[in-house]
């Protein structure tokens, strides 16, 4: 059901729950996979999901609302 | 106790529902035998309710708005099905639940993608020869964030079923009874691919729009042919996996014998097949992948024309995941048997691309209908406790294809098609009003019932080309020796010297420093200064044509958005005036010449306009003290009807309370 078990410090816990209600996330998890998938995209850069304009043509084909 | 605690990192579809356990006071209120109603009918419209009901063809409606309450119901900014609905399930405005289109943007790449769910293949692959095995699954993400109403309900013991919900897909982690909705794709990952072979040289082949236009010949009486399904992701470069057929067609007589699989069936010239189980073969013997279609013999003679549905997701074996638990789909075929799975179900894109006529169309609009009411007849009678949701797609859908056959003012208006299909839609509103006739005899005092609807309907007479404006007044420049409307998803864009884009049908963005791959717009005092000019120019645009203006409203995201997920927003919510809409290529990044085109499309009618201009419907058999609900306010109310406290960063009220205080979700700088 759940991908991964990650262990966090109890002071590390503190602050991202403080953080996560800041910035108005529901729930710390949702901060810290929000967080994490950023850093990721940061890191890997446009590379990681470039699709050609075919592809993107694809994703998007059968939406009524566009042409 | 070890100073380290566990935290679950979901990488899938889990995460964001999780941990949302609210010791709330109150909730030991529900005694078990409190009932809540709701059906959640997509597109009603409150103008065109009230006109149904004063003619007396909406007799159900009519007494639930005489008996108990019937209020115009606040849409969503934009007034986007899944942004709306997605507005009612987290009780969040779109900075809280993250869907503000239904098409959004990466910024880093600028690529558009659609908003509500991501589906990845396996990341990680064996390489054997031409086969490729996946080393694990693929996944489906939902990209909605914020705990739904539903979760929070099943954590107070108040058990729930909620049935076709949109923005739901995949469906979130819940204990409740839940089926996906709109959002949901066909097998081959997009929102609906149909296949229509021909053997008329004068039909170009190959892809359109909404699916693709395969030749064939017919040699010997015999058609025969593939029918495409998901990529292979098991083979090299991935090729998509085939399933041969063959059509067998009468020298005489208007009929033809499909033969696919181990099915054989008989169809004459317009009609339908039943549901046909296909399955598709990616390793033989070994991995399949399991979908249902309809075959449609639209004509024998002269030419052979066959329309094939986009490939379905199988409810009794699903290629990814449509409920919760994962055996309701299972559960819901064998008691009705098989069922439209895809998110957008009524083949708009057939009759747009000319591939089903009005009258072929509506058939099968009808019969996605049918299947609903289906569906609906079988579970409601089991409902004793607790809640129970049920959507209804036919109104939105048909609102969008029909308007121009009961308008005589649209562009797209034919005097000889309206005389026929001119009440189309109207029919369509009286089947909903039948199953509320269905759902009223059964309230008792303990029942809750709530009708309402994520938005209302207006014509979309004019196109408004956003990017084209944007061009034009040296907001937005192309590569030099660019045609300007040559190419899309904004290929031929020079983002050293654009300053904003439009993308989305309401989205408007700056192409900002530090957000965008080649962002030019600082942040701050830069930013600000451009967007009150953008504001003040865009609402001052007038169509030459009728003088009006294009766009009645201009919102600040950072203003009437609250949550973690703002900053990914547009910056402004544009919202055209009734009767406008963003022009078909220019959601996607294209620059037609024209700035106003007449819309001559079948898709007539819509909705994504200023929010003010559209609202839904909300009616109950109870009095609503709320003068101006919003669909914000539903969530709350639904946790109120057995006293649990509105959820986390939820911003409205209980609508059966009255509210003093002015809705932060109506603010806006345009008005």
């Amino acid at each position: 059901m759940f991908g991964y078990k990650l262990k966090i410090e109890d002071d590390l816990l503190e602050k991202l729950k403080k953080c996560s209600e800041m910035a108005g996330y529901a729930s710390v998890d949702e901060f810290i996979v929000h967080a994490l998938e950023k850093e990721a995209a940061a890191i890997l850069g446009p590379e990681s999901s470039s699709a050609s304009e075919e592809e993107i043509k694809k994703r998007l084909r059968g939406l009524g609302y566009i042409e | 106790m070890s100073k380290s605690k566990w935290l679950l990192v979901g990488v899938v579809i889990c995460s964001a529902a999780g941990l949302l356990y609210s010791q709330l006071p109150g909730w030991n209120r529900y005694h078990g035998d409190h009932k809540l109603v709701i059906l959640g009918i997509d597109g009603m419209d409150p103008q065109l309710l009230e006109r149904f009901m004063a003619e007396g063809k909406m007799p159900n409606f009519a007494a639930l708005a005489r008996q108990g309450s019937f209020r115009r119901l606040t849409t969503s900014t934009p007034p986007q099905s899944p942004v709306a609905w997605s507005n009612l399930i987290t009780g969040l405005d779109p900075g809280g639940h993250g869907i503000f289109d239904f098409i959004h943007r990466d910024p880093a790449t600028m690529e558009p993608y659609l908003s509500t769910s991501r589906v990845e293949p396996p990341k990680h692959n064996l390489h054997l020869g031409s086969w490729v095995i996946p080393l694990g699954g693929g996944t489906a993400e939902l990209l909605r964030h914020g705990a739904p109403f539903w979760n929070i309900l099943e954590d107070h013991g108040i058990p729930t079923s909620v049935f076709h919900m949109p923005a739901n897909f995949p469906p979130s982690a819940s204990k409740a009874r839940t089926l996906a909705g709109m959002g949901t794709p066909d097998l081959r990952g997009g929102y609906g691919t149909f296949s229509f072979y021909t053997d008329d040289p004068t039909v170009q082949a190959g892809e359109v729009e909404g699916g693709e236009i395969i030749p064939v010949m017919v040699q010997n009486w015999r058609v025969s042919a593939n029918l495409e399904g998901p990529k292979n992701s098991f083979r090299k470069d991935w090729p998509p996996a085939l399933v041969p057929f063959t059509v067998s067609v009468d020298s005489v007589s208007p009929v033809a014998k499909i033969a696919i699989q181990d099915r054989e069936f008989v169809l004459r010239e317009g009609e339908w097949s039943d549901w046909v189980h296909v399955d598709f073969s990616l390793i033989p013997g070994l991995e399949s992948v399991s979908g249902i279609c309809r075959f449609f013999l639209k004509q024998v003679h002269p030419r052979f024309q066959l329309y094939i549905s986009p490939v379905n997701i199988d409810p009794a074996n699903p290629a990814l995941p449509l409920s919760t638990p994962a055996s309701l789909s299972r559960d819901l075929w064998r008691e009705v048997g098989e069922f439209y799975t895809q998110g957008i179900a009524e083949d708009t894109k057939a009759l747009s691309d000319g591939v089903l006529d009005d009258g072929e169309y509506l058939q099968q609009a009808r019969e996605v209908a049918t299947e609903q009411r289906r569906i609906f007849d079988a579970e409601f009678p089991k409902f004793h406790r607790g809640v129970f949701f049920f959507y209804f797609s036919s109104l939105d859908l048909n609102g969008h294809m029909m308007w121009r056959l009961m308008d005589s003012h649209h562009p797209a208006y034919d005097a000889t098609l309206a005389a026929q299909y001119g009440n189309a839609l109207e029919s369509f509103y009286q089947q909903i009003d039948g199953v509320l006739g269905k759902v009223l005899p059964t309230l008792d005092s303990n029942t809750t019932l709530l009708v309402l609807s994520d938005h209302g309907f207006a014509p979309f007479y004019r196109s408004f080309n956003l990017n084209t404006w944007l061009l034009d007044n040296g907001y937005l420049a192309l590569k030099p020796g660019t045609n300007q409307e040559e190419g899309q998803y904004f290929t031929n864009v020079d983002w050293s010297r654009t300053r904003a884009y439009g993308l989305g049908l309401n989205g408007l963005y700056l192409n900002l420093k530090g957000r965008e791959k080649d962002g030019i717009v600082q942040p701050g005092s830069q930013a600000n200064t451009l967007l009150d000019e953008l504001r003040a120019k865009l609402l001052s645009v007038r169509d030459p044509s009728t003088g009006l203006p294009a766009i009645t409203r201009m919102s600040r995201t950072a203003e009437v958005y609250h949550g973690a997920y703002a900053k990914d927003a547009p910056d402004f919510i544009v919202g055209y005036n009734r009767g406008y809409r963003a022009g078909w290529k220019t959601i996607l990044g294209a620059f037609p010449r024209q700035l106003f085109e007449d819309n001559t499309y079948a898709w007539s009618g819509d909705h994504c306009m200023d929010y003010s201009l559209v609202p839904g419907v909300l009616l109950s058999n109870h009095k609503i003290d709320a003068q101006s609900p919003a669909l914000t306010d539903i969530a709350p109310t639904i946790l109120a009807e057995f006293g649990i406290a509105p959820g986390h960063g939820m911003m409205g009220h209980s609508v059966f309370q009255p509210v003093a205080a002015p809705r932060s979700q109506t603010a806006s700088l345009g008005h």
